[in-house]
């Protein structure tokens, strides 16, 4: 059972996060025109970044919401074959209660992608191998797009270099998904068939249609995609269902972007007051302990599971451990630690520990492309810090809505009570708690503050380059056909 | 301790008013359940209530089936004092929905409407024809005492952890136990919480065993049945049409306009009985089977490996034409919806796929739900908005009842060394 990726037609990004293009730039426009920006987003197309291609000086790949869609004119009955939370958009108001965007996360205080702010329709993502090119990539693909008023910009969300670490000091991005047909993939999948569960790596292959749309997922099945009757494409630029239909969906995913700001000072300065000696001095080592237990992680990366007392460079990207077997009480990572809640691996009902438990869990993944931003040129004022969050994944509600809801911010996750994720989760009330489990008894942290808001999102489409093709040159204009 | 009773009533109403009926749901929905039109939360005996709107439906050959008005409740009993206490604290809101029903009770003065409304409730209550429960005999007051039990240690345990650090697990029980002791308010925690009523503890002794007894005695009639109906349910399930349709958008948006405000959620669904008497026959005998299993297996706290569900009932309605199931669940649809595929599949197929349009099924519990978004796409099809719905504990999820009811369970009396960690661990 081995699937092959069409790595040509899908989007570089969904291969890689380019991490040896350490700088990156985020374009957002409105669509101003329809035809004009069909024909600047046709040309800005023939430069996207493939999965096949393996970029040394820059990459550039582009994403499009539901509304952008509509814009450039796919516009059959309910897109149909996309699913409601992509339709609906980000910041509809029952979206907008799942994923916690409420109180001062709430849309109408983004920077962008909000109610009051300009429309977002066509995300440009660019990344080079340093400033000087990313300059002249942003510089040439605004020439292109705001020639002749096609698109107007909505805002530029720079980066901050990628040094493998977020605004907090944590390591990022340690644990991926490692996906079916993608070449490192292909070892381990041997050695989970092997060996399978305990959470480790080999149990981290996902199928790919868990990321890319038109192949099996984890439940061997197609996840719903957006198909059109063949007569939308007489040219044959699409794929063909073995149904004849002209196949938009395939080779395409689905980018969740969320502007994360990272209140860091609240942050260290929290942990610092937890941790003060009796005779009221700061207490270095506690203060990392409990932000690393927090975390699941030290800073440098090292898994409290295998390294509960101190960090060891070793076990910097150590991501082979489960919980079921190690540590099932949270008495070294806590149960509402971070990457616990993210990831749970093999702590998952009915059977923790067992390989149906993480299979369950590879139901509910994501792959993480995000890049950190601050403290300037970020587009959420001078001083701010933060990750833009970007997850890939086929399946919006069972994978980034199901982690954000019932894993990160469910108050009672893994058995806990008003405890959500006590680094990323929000906070409506002052009852928010952490616990760390110890014995004899827990330490309870109690009202603790909010560390990230919320500055803006969207949910956007990432399609293939044939679907790319098609809709900047040959979708029928204004829906009519 | 009380037993927890499932209460349906419902009524018809004419196709006229329907449009008001769904207005009328959706202002007292916007003003919040706990709001003046159904203030359920005045009324003691409740753990969930809703309101709903069944919308009506084409009988094919038969006459069609009307819309109704559904009172759906999960309270203590005994029967009679909570219609009592629903009319003196409810009743106006009812009497409004009800009121555009044929024939409900209005005017009159107070003691005689009161007495004729707990009448018309009662002549229209409706018998569920499987009903879970997720723990039997657990009532709203020892849910309540136990979250306030659990409360009350963990700002115990907050305000003297530095002091505690230091003392042995049993030391730490004993210093729990003595502060626990010094609160009045917490007297009751010293007893077990008392079993259901000896009538009901009867009743349900009966049914563990008479059921098994009379298949006993018509076991070689079920025997020489059961090849046949084998033969006949694989004829059925080949000529069966699945309907491919998707929710529309709207439709989902008026569903989730009414879900994942707190920790749980209501889902209220209706369907069809695929057409003729062999699909009744089957879905009539499946709930007969499932009604035993929750009654006398799966009544504590597991329903077959899913343990986010509260309350569930599967009703007939429209002569057995069809069929509303109602639940009271943890956290979101998408993870219930999950839950039931990875889970309970075949459970779910062997009631469900006796409906019309559900995916493809074998052998009446194999496939079905586990198509993944066919199946999503049927429960969305088929759910409709529960605008007025009432949580007792919106707050606690079942995890967290069972934690609070073990550590009630586990504060006094004997415990090991192990134990002592293990009780411990649960604060």
């Amino acid at each position: 059972m081995t699937t092959t990726l069409d790595r040509q037609d899908i989007q570089g990004l969904v291969t890689r996060g380019y991490s040896t293009l350490p700088r990156a730039g985020f374009l957002v426009f409105a669509i101003t025109q329809p035809t004009a920006a069909r024909a600047a987003l046709g040309r800005l197309a023939r430069r996207v970044t493939n999965g096949l291609s393996e970029p040394s000086d820059t990459a550039v790949n582009l994403a499009f919401t539901s509304d952008g869609l509509r814009r450039l004119g796919l516009e059959t009955p309910e897109l149909g074959g996309f699913p409601y939370e992509f339709v609906s958009g980000m910041t509809a108001p029952d979206r907008s209660r799942f994923l916690g965007d409420v109180g001062e996360n709430a849309p109408r205080y983004w920077r962008w992608g909000g109610p009051a702010t300009p429309p977002v329709h066509v995300l440009v993502m660019l990344y080079a191998r340093d400033e000087q090119r990313l300059h002249r990539l942003e510089e040439e693909t605004r020439q292109g797009a705001l020639a002749g008023g096609a698109l107007a910009e909505t805002i530029r969300l720079g980066t901050a270099e990628l040094t493998g670490h977020e605004p907090f000091g944590f390591r990022d991005g340690i644990s991926q998904p490692l996906v079916e047909g993608l070449s490192k993939a292909e070892g381990l999948s041997k050695a989970a068939a092997a060996g399978a569960g305990g959470g480790g790596e080999g149990d981290q292959v996902v199928r790919a249609g868990e990321f890319v749309l038109g192949y099996p997922n984890e439940y061997g099945l197609l996840t719903d995609r957006p198909l059109l009757p063949s007569r939308y494409d007489p040219d044959g630029l699409l794929p063909r269902t073995p149904q004849g239909a002209a196949d938009f969906g395939r080779n395409g995913s689905y980018l969740v972007f969320r502007q994360l700001r990272q209140d860091v000072e609240a942050f260290w300065g929290y942990l610092d007051a937890q941790t003060r000696r009796p005779d009221g001095s700061s207490d270095p080592a506690a203060r990392d302990a409990l932000a690393a237990r927090m975390v699941g992680r030290w800073s440098g990366g090292a898994p409290l599971v295998h390294a509960p007392r101190q960090d060891d460079p070793a076990l910097a990207t150590d991501n082979d451990f489960g919980y079921f077997a190690t540590d099932p009480d949270g008495l070294r990572c806590p149960l509402g630690a971070h990457i616990r809640r993210a990831n749970p691996r093999d702590s998952l009902d009915p059977r923790p520990g067992s390989a149906e438990s993480v299979s369950i869990g590879r139901r509910h993944r994501l792959l993480r492309r995000g890049r950190p931003y601050g403290p300037d040129g970020s587009g959420d004022g001078t001083g701010a810090r933060g990750l833009h969050f970007i997850g890939l994944n086929a399946n919006i509600s069972r994978q980034f809505e199901f982690i954000q809801h019932t894993w990160l911010n469910d108050p009672d996750f893994n058995g806990l009570h008003d405890a959500p994720d006590p680094l990323v989760g929000p906070r409506q009330d002052n009852r928010s708690t952490f616990t760390e489990q110890g014995r004899p008894v827990r330490t309870r942290h109690l009202a603790l503050p909010q560390f990230v808001t919320v500055r803006g999102g969207a949910y956007f489409f990432l399609p293939g380059l044939r679907a790319l093709h098609w809709l900047c040159t040959a979708a029928p204009e204004g829906g009519q056909q | 301790m009380p037993y927890q009773l499932a209460v349906t009533v419902r009524a018809s109403v004419p196709a006229a008013r329907v449009a008001e009926v769904q207005e009328l749901l959706r202002e007292a929905g916007r003003k919040g359940t706990a709001g003046e039109l159904f203030p359920f939360a005045e009324v003691e005996s409740i753990h969930f209530a809703r309101v709903v709107l069944i919308p009506e439906a084409p009988g094919g050959t038969d006459a069609a089936m009307p819309a109704s008005v559904v009172y759906m409740a999960e309270v203590d009993g005994p029967l009679e004092a909570h219609l009592r206490d629903l009319v003196r604290k409810a009743g106006d809101g009812l009497g409004r929905v009800f009121g555009l029903c044929d024939g409900y009770p209005a005017g009159g003065s107070p003691g005689s409407s009161e007495r004729a409304q707990i009448a018309w409730l009662r002549s229209h209550g409706t018998s569920c024809a499987a009903y879970y429960v997720n723990t039997a005999g657990r009532g709203r007051q020892q849910i309540d005492q136990e979250a306030r039990l659990r409360e009350a240690i963990e700002e115990f345990l907050d305000r003297n952890g530095p002091a505690l650090a230091g003392a042995s697990p049993a030391g730490v029980r004993a210093a729990i136990q003595e502060h626990v002791k010094g609160r009045a308010d917490l007297a009751w925690a010293r007893a077990r919480p008392a079993p259901p009523p000896l009538g009901w503890r009867v009743r349900q002794a009966v049914h563990l065993v008479g059921v098994p007894l009379a298949a006993l005695a018509l076991l070689p009639l079920l025997v020489a049945a059961l090849p046949v109906w084998a033969v006949l349910l694989r004829l059925h399930e080949r000529r069966d049409v699945p309907d491919p349709a998707r929710p529309s958008h709207d439709h989902v948006r008026e569903l989730a306009d009414c879900e994942d405000f707190v920790a749980q959620n209501p889902f209220t669904a209706v369907g069809s009985v695929k057409a003729g008497r062999f699909r009744r026959a089957t879905l009539t005998a499946v709930l007969f089977v499932v009604d035993y299993g929750v009654r006398h297996v799966f009544n504590r706290g597991n329903l077959a490996g899913v343990r986010t569900i509260h309350f569930a009932r599967w009703v007939f309605i429209d002569g057995r034409r069809r069929m509303i199931f109602a639940s009271n669940y943890d956290g979101s649809l998408e993870s219930y919806m999950d839950d039931f595929i990875d889970k309970v599949a075949w459970g779910l197929n062997a009631v469900f796929s006796n409906g019309q349009g559900y995916p493809r099924v074998r052998w009446l519990v194999l496939d079905g739900a586990k198509d993944e978004l066919a199946f999503k796409n049927y429960l969305r099809c088929h759910q409709v908005p529960t605008q007025v719905w009432y949580s007792a504990y919106d707050t606690w999820t079942l995890r967290d009842l069972n934690t609070n009811a073990r550590i009630r369970a586990g504060l006094f009396g004997p415990l090991g060394p192990a134990e002592t960690e293990a009780w411990l661990a649960l604060l």
